[in-house]
């Protein structure tokens, strides 16, 4: 017998241990994953903590099949569908039900057209208004995950009622099913977060020697529903944009004694904006508290910088009006003034008070506000509700540059007039003025990268080190300080993976395995018959040679 | 489901090879240590295969079809597997069913444990399924076939009483399966033929040269008085 030879083969070489090894070994080796037939790089929800509150997605791992959004049911799929598919009742469901969800979002969200957009927004809005337990995960539309896409869908046609009962059970059984694994490593908290908040002044000369402060403020970071999904081109791009152009323009102007204005202008860009203006917040206290007074103490006003390219209506707004002749209400007027060369640019002023009870403020200067510093936001949103201050539609294409510039003039010389204290006066222009290419390449370069403030939190952010650099140039005593999170009572926490890849890969049903073993012993059987009977072949071949020989 | 499938494969690819070497009555001949000792044979003579490619073929990693030549002259070194399966079947003794089945058997045993096992335990174990690994598992199960009648071939070579008209058919069928994965690889990309139609080709052009050689053999058989 062959199993007795073996035995003896056994004997002899193999110890009868590796009888025992060799199942333990099958099942501790690990099965391969990188052999996926298709990868796709994933972008991750946001998922952090604000005042206690959580907000966004708290998990990341999947390991499900995919289904469509019609055909999922329970909590072992991962929904894959388009966004434009995506209805607001349909999160609502899969929130609750399903294990993950994968967004597919068009690959240029510029050529939306203005009702999708509007979608987007509302479906960005709801996603981020309450936490979410499932993972969620948004990619870029490819034609691989359209063919995905389609053949998911497909599978719907198991439930049509009607096909046949042998064409669906012939279809479940030969379906192409397609298992989702992101293996991201665990969430958790990320340490070391900082928040820079750069500052920079150009001193100002007055006759008296007591020197009134103008502060210029704009965050830098921005917001979306994913956060390396997030450009922030209008919001806040276009502050820091319009920022670093005054910054230029009134340095060239402070360089020389003669033309020094009789205001200190300092410059701050905050970080942590989006996140309740964290660090606008830190920053104020750390001057305030300070024991040798600060510039800021003794502000004329404080100007915030947010979201000014989407409309040609600017917005001043204010928790408290300012008293008439007080310095806001001059430059209010000076604004005004400096709209009126523009015919399309109009001027309003918003008063919104402060609502203590809420713990997110509505915009950045209601921080100074806070501290009784009289301060303005400058935007061209009427209401801070606006969903457009953080959205991944904010991106560069979705940005009119030439409403950038039209807005940087108005209040660069609103600006200017008011420093200089001259009305109509001709300071901007020639060969000092707003720069169109300047603004053009610091808003490519702004919305070249993601600027949620997770990203730009770590040690040594290479975009907060350009900004420093770049001020560095125009302005004096640069300096970057930074908001760290309190480690027994957080503000704000981070949490880790903000992008990954999906491996696909193409799985068949159990039931195919089920039936492939059936056939497969068929097959055996036949194999073992023709084994078995081969003597008859053997047989014919036989008798066909004999009867040759015969014939010669 | 994955070590289910691994399972699968495993099972479509050694059960034959199994069941041939049990029923046509080799167990009882206690040729076992005949196969290994073919199969041992079977590792030298690649090892020699590869050492020729290797010097000869530096670059053997172009495109079928573009260089037909180098192809073909990449499947004369196949001509040295004949050699080996001739130094196997001269050290065997025994009669001629025995001997025959006894090298096919134990060279095809060591080609499929030694090209397929791997690849097997690599891919068909992974979460991706693909039909890859039932096709070359199918695959297998011909080349156990035409090992045997490779074998056969060579046997019926070596003999002295063999018709003399029939000496140029054997020959001929031996350069034939020796070129034929180079054949039919052509034939199929010319055609663009699918996956399954290939294994289909490959499967009815071996039984067509194994029901060749089971004639010639039969014939050959009856004169010299083995049954």
């Amino acid at each position: 017998m062959w199993i007795e030879e073996a035995e003896e083969l056994f004997k002899g070489y193999l110890p009868y241990y590796v009888l025992i090894v060799l199942p333990i070994f099958i099942i501790i080796s690990p099965a391969s994953p990188v052999l996926a037939s298709h990868e796709f790089p994933v972008y991750r929800m946001q998922h952090f903590d604000l005042h206690g509150m959580s907000h966004g997605s708290r998990s990341a791992a999947v390991n499900l099949e995919a289904r469509s959004l019609t055909d999922w049911s329970t909590s072992r799929h991962c929904i894959i569908v388009k966004l434009q598919d995506l209805s607001i009742d349909h999160f609502r469901n899969i929130r609750q039900k399903a294990g993950a969800l994968l967004v597919v979002l068009p690959n240029d969200l510029s050529k939306l057209n203005a009702e999708e957009k509007q979608h987007l927004l509302l479906l960005e809005h709801d996603m981020l208004s309450q936490e979410i337990s499932v993972p969620v995960y948004f990619a870029i539309w490819t034609s691989q995950l359209e063919t995905i896409l389609d053949e998911v869908s497909q599978n719907v046609a198991t439930n049509d009622l009607s096909k046949s009962a042998a064409e669906a059970m012939i279809s479940s059984v030969a379906a192409n099913g397609y298992q989702f694994v992101v293996s991201p490593g665990t969430t958790s908290v990320k340490q070391d977060v900082k928040l820079a908040t750069i500052q920079g002044h150009l001193p100002g000369y007055n006759q008296d020697g007591k020197v009134p402060t103008v502060a210029i403020v704009a965050h830098y970071d921005s917001f979306g529903v994913a956060p390396n999904l997030s450009f922030g081109a209008d919001s806040n791009g276009s502050g820091v944009v319009i920022l670093l152009e005054l910054a230029r323009l009134f340095s060239t102007l402070y360089s020389d004694p003669k033309t020094r204005g009789n205001y200190n202008l300092l410059f701050l860009l905050t970080g942590g904006g989006k996140i309740n203006y964290q660090g606008s917040k830190k920053w104020l206290e750390d001057q305030l508290d300070a024991l040798d007074g600060s510039v800021i103490q003794d502000a004329s006003f404080v100007m915030c910088l947010d979201t000014l390219s989407a409309a040609d209506s600017l917005y001043m707004h204010v928790s408290k009006p300012p008293k008439e002749g007080s310095p806001a209400s001059l430059f209010f007027k000076e604004l005004k003034t400096a709209a009126d060369q523009f015919s399309t640019v109009t001027v309003d002023g918003v008063h919104k008070k402060i609502n203590l009870a809420d713990d997110i403020l509505a915009w950045e200067h209601e921080r100074f506000s806070i501290r009784r510093l009289p301060a303005f936001t400058l935007s061209t949103l009427k209401s801070h509700r606006e969903m457009s201050r953080g959205t991944i539609l904010d991106t560069r294409k979705n940005l009119d540059v030439n409403k950038l510039v039209q807005n940087v003039k108005v209040i660069a010389e609103a600006l200017s007039n008011f420093v200089y204290n001259v009305s109509q006066g001709e300071i901007l222009g020639g060969s000092l003025d707003v720069d169109k290419n300047y603004i053009e390449a610091w808003m490519d370069y702004l919305t070249s990268q993601p600027r949620s403030p997770q990203l730009l939190s770590n040690k040594d952010n290479a975009l907060v080190t350009f900004l420093k650099d770049n001020l560095n140039k125009y302005l004096r005593d640069v300096k970057v300080s930074y908001a760290v999170p309190d480690k027994r009572d957080p503000d704000f926490l981070f949490y880790d993976v903000t992008k990954g890849t999906v491996n696909v890969y193409s799985v068949k049903p159990a039931i195919f395995d089920l039936v492939l073993t059936f056939a497969i012993i068929v097959y055996l059987g036949v194999v073992y018959l023709f084994v078995q009977k081969f003597s008859l072949l053997y047989a014919t071949a036989c008798s066909l040679t004999s009867s040759k020989i015969k014939q010669n | 489901m994955t070590l289910y499938h691994f399972g699968n494969c495993v099972a479509l690819i050694y059960v034959p090879y199994y069941l041939t070497y049990k029923y046509s009555g080799l167990s009882e001949y206690g040729a076992f240590w005949k196969c290994i000792q073919a199969g041992c044979i079977y590792m030298f003579t690649q090892l020699a295969k590869m050492l020729i490619l290797a010097t000869f073929f530096p670059d053997n990693v172009s495109d079928l079809g573009s260089d037909v030549l180098g192809e073909f002259l990449k499947s004369t070194v196949d001509l040295a597997d004949l050699v080996g399966l001739y130094v196997v079947l001269a050290g065997i003794p025994g009669k001629g069913h025995s001997k025959v089945l006894t090298a096919g058997i134990g060279w095809a045993t060591a080609e499929v444990i030694l090209s397929r096992a791997l690849l097997l335990w690599v891919g068909a174990r992974g979460a991706e399924f693909d039909w890859k690994y039932i096709q070359k598992c199918l695959e297998s199960n011909i080349s156990l076939v035409q090992h045997i009648a490779t074998a056969t071939l060579i046997w019926l070579w070596s003999r002295h009483d063999l018709k003399s008209n029939f000496k140029p058919v054997v020959t001929a069928l031996l350069v034939f399966s020796s070129y034929k994965p180079l054949l039919l690889d052509l034939v199929l990309k010319f055609l663009l033929a699918g996956p399954w139609v290939g294994l289909f080709v490959k499967a009815v052009v071996t039984l067509i040269v194994g029901a060749f050689t089971l004639t010639i053999y039969a014939g050959l058989a009856q004169v010299i008085g083995i049954f």
